[in-house]
């Protein structure tokens, strides 16, 4: 459903009973801004960048927001347009927006953690991932001869420590199993597996979100092995595969090149690893409703509910378990993609207000009255609503 | 779409100097039945025919309804199969020629002759199913192992059936390839039938991406195109030049996992697209998207009227790509019990003008008189100051050169 039917923005629904309350950090597409809003809409701080996101920001529990940005797209590097969600500066930055760290990661891509010790973990496209020739040969799926000049890029995961050096390296196709780790039949082979989220789980080990396979594949660090494989025949190109803290998984299923007639949905699916069964799914009534193609997000709230991004319709929103819709905001920045104005945003994290990176920050939107008076709820009722088709 | 019902509804585009004026006839996917509304979205007029659509309803010529009805569920059979009666009703609703058969799916279509043409179904020999390449090779129960294809046949107005096609025997298993991530369990899967200028009859594949002309006297396909190209497509119509235009619904795309709809104008003689509609959309853009159904309309001013099944919106556009009228549905506009869908899906969407014969025609009774050219007000709605103005406007336009 394109966004372009919502004819309001802002926060468009607040069940205050049942709703989380907290703030809501998401950096919109196209724009080099990462803003910060209470639960009632109002931009309580903002970050001017120097770059488009690549793809997104997080706030850490130190109060600093961490941050990648986009400093060339794919097609200027020379690369084909599924290489997407590229990078290649990550920062770290105070409240105020002085920068406190940084690093060029040069063809980071997607996701990134950072750890309290500093070192940063991301994913990554480079030329030691490459799959050789004879692997290659044996991934299956894909479009025949889709190969990016013959070659499959495999993904990779680089570890850096605070001084920039790598310590760490994951290449996909050292780990993962072709003929086991298949691949959709309808995507290119230039790429493969198709990292878009990385998670640290309690046990220390990595949960990945491998995209082509429509599977979450869990890796052992510093092993790399593979010692888990879920949600194939449930998962459709998800996004953002996280561990609970009940151990389940939750990812946001894209529901793309879904095998299935049905038109396609998206959900926010929890799987338990145990089983590799689904035990608990939102999807909207009718599912074709909520369909976000690509990116996307589902974190789960210490009270139960959900917050689910669904970025190409701009809109973030928070379900109750029994799927209930308790607050739902329509993104109203918007930024540019060839040439049409877009409101979207690629994940979406919510804190608490107990979350320590809050502490003693000064949370007063009237600190901010020029983005409050351009995003905040007094202008919503005066806004813009984008147009398709015309 | 989201909670706080963020969706208008009715008529959120209208250009009227620039659009094809008429009564739009649209067939809602949770309805049973069809509503004609004008081009201020009124309905006009409605049809309560007492089943669940197969398939958009058209109004004939003769002034009738066709309607294709749902007595049966999707049996096993991928998604959005489910079909069993076609059904002729007149202005009032009375069921004046019916098709009753099982296999009976998608929809129909009525010819010069006075016959009609269906879609039924029939089993693929199993031999013949192994060699069917394509489709996702699951293990699974006996029903996934059954392989069903598509007959045309052509029902004359006793019922008879006066000449049959039988896809199975004329597909071919190397080159009519089941999509990748599809079922196998329907080869082809046709869901569309039309009769063509030349006595031909062409058929909308699926599964397949393919538009097929078949010879009707030798029984061949004498031209396929689609599978390079076409991702999953519907209600193709034969233009008055002879293209063919088609909606590519862009569902289960190739090299995209963000597929888009376009509608395309294809010229039969060399296999060339020579027009198309996206909405501005292109990959990572959505602005025409809906994965199943749909339709399109070439109207006598070179308009083109687009239905996007899935968010229930149907879009008027000129040659140029320009949106000069758009229509969101809200009907059936009964309450639904929290357990049903509450979706205005649009199954098609069909605009027929003042001089139609099925409006105006012979056939057409005291009901349907209203809409003749005379009674422009019903179709155009009441004057407008806004109207006045515009007319001003225009000629004074016109009178400097634009």
């Amino acid at each position: 459903m394109s966004v372009a039917k919502a004819t309001r923005v802002g926060v468009v629904h607040h069940n205050r009973m049942k709703a989380d309350d907290g703030y809501t950090l998401f950096a919109p597409q196209g724009t080099k801004d990462v803003y910060l809003i209470d639960i009632d809409g109002y931009v309580i701080n903002h970050w001017r960048m120097p770059y488009i996101p690549g793809c997104h920001a997080r706030l850490l529990p130190n109060g600093n927001l961490f941050w990648a940005g986009q400093v060339k797209g794919a097609l200027e590097y020379g690369y084909p347009e599924e290489f997407s969600g590229l990078g290649g500066l990550v920062r770290e930055v105070d409240w105020e927006g002085n920068v406190v760290w940084e690093a060029v990661v040069p063809m980071q891509g997607h996701d990134f953690q950072r750890r309290e010790n500093g070192n940063v973990l991301y994913i990554c496209f480079d030329t030691p991932g490459i799959l050789p020739d004879d692997t290659a040969r044996r991934v299956v799926g894909g479009r025949p001869g889709s190969e990016f000049n013959g070659q499959i890029w495999g993904d990779c995961i680089y570890e850096i420590d605070p001084s920039g050096s790598l310590i760490w390296r994951w290449l996909a196709y050292e780990h993962l199993d072709p003929e086991i780790d298949t691949m959709c039949p309808l995507e290119n082979r230039s790429q493969w597996p198709y990292l878009n989220s990385i998670w640290i789980c309690a046990d220390g080990n990595l949960l990945l979100s491998t995209r082509y396979l429509n599977q979450a594949t869990k890796i052992a660090y510093p092993s790399g092995e593979v010692i888990g494989r879920y949600g194939r025949g449930e998962l459709a190109h998800q996004h953002d595969v996280r561990e609970l803290a009940n151990g389940n998984i939750l990812a946001f299923d894209n529901g793309s090149h879904r095998h299935t007639l049905e038109p396609n949905y998206s959900r926010a699916v929890e799987i338990d690893p145990a089983t590799d069964k689904v035990v608990w799914e939102y999807k909207s009534n009718p599912p074709s409703d909520f369909y976000s193609p690509i990116c996307g997000g589902a974190e789960r709230q210490e009270n139960g509910n959900t917050v689910i991004c669904d970025s190409v319709s701009g809109r973030i929103f928070e379900v109750t378990q029994e799927k209930e819709i308790v607050w739902e905001y329509i993104v109203p920045m918007t930024g540019f993609k060839q040439g049409s104005t877009i409101n979207r945003i690629w994940r979406a994290h919510r804190y608490p207000t107990t979350y320590p990176g809050l502490r003693g920050k000064n949370l007063d939107p009237r600190r901010l009255p020029w983005e409050n008076r351009i995003y905040g709820p007094d202008s919503w009722k005066r806004s813009y609503v984008f147009s398709a088709g015309s | 779409m989201t909670i706080a019902g963020a969706m208008k509804k009715g008529v959120t585009v209208h250009e009227a100097w620039r659009t094809y004026k008429g009564v739009t006839l649209l067939t809602p996917k949770e309805g049973t039945g069809a509503f004609l509304v004008d081009m201020q979205g009124r309905v006009l007029h409605q049809w309560d025919v007492g089943y669940a659509p197969a398939s958009g309803a058209e109004l004939l010529p003769n002034g009738n309804l066709l309607y294709s009805g749902k007595t049966t569920g999707s049996s096993g059979i991928d998604a959005g199969a489910g079909g069993g009666i076609v059904l002729e009703l007149d202005w009032r609703g009375r069921v004046v020629w019916e098709h009753e058969d099982l296999t009976l799916h998608h929809g129909a279509f009525r010819m010069r002759s006075g016959n009609t043409l269906v879609l039924k179904r029939t089993e693929v020999p199993e031999s013949l199913a192994e060699e069917v390449q394509g489709g996702l090779r699951e293990s699974g129960k006996r029903e996934d192992q059954r392989m069903w294809a598509d007959v045309v046949h052509e029902i004359n107005p006793r019922g008879e059936v006066v000449w049959e096609w039988v896809s199975h025997e004329h597909l071919d298993p190397t080159v009519d390839r089941i999509c990748p991530i599809c079922r196998r369990d329907t080869w082809g899967h046709a869901n569309a039938v039309l009769e063509l200028a030349d006595g031909s009859v062409l058929v909308s594949f699926l599964k397949t991406n393919t538009l097929a002309i078949i010879d009707k006297r030798t029984q061949d396909i004498i031209w396929r195109w689609g599978d390079d190209e076409l991702a999953h497509q519907n209600c193709p119509s034969e233009l008055n030049n002879g293209n063919i235009l088609v909606f590519d619904n862009g569902f289960h795309m190739r090299g995209f996992n963000f597929g888009y709809s376009r509608v395309l104008e294809i010229d039969r003689c060399n296999g060339k697209m020579v027009w198309a509609y996206t909405g501005g959309g292109g990959s990572m853009l959505h602005f025409l998207y809906s994965a199943t159904m749909c339709s399109a309309q070439r109207l006598p001013n070179g308009n083109t009227l687009v239905c996007e099944s899935t968010t229930g919106r149907l879009l008027e556009v000129t040659a140029d790509g320009h949106l000069v009228w758009e229509y969101l549905n809200g009907l059936p506009a009964i309450a639904m019990e929290p357990s049903r869908a509450h979706s205005c899906m649009v199954y098609a969407a069909y605009r027929y003008g003042p001089d139609y014969s099925g409006l105006v025609g012979e056939a057409a009774g005291p009901e349907q008189k209203q809409f003749a050219p005379g009674a422009g007000e019903l179709l155009r709605g009441p004057r407008r100051k806004e109207d006045d103005k515009e007319e001003a406007i225009r000629s004074r336009l016109e009178a400097l050169g634009y």
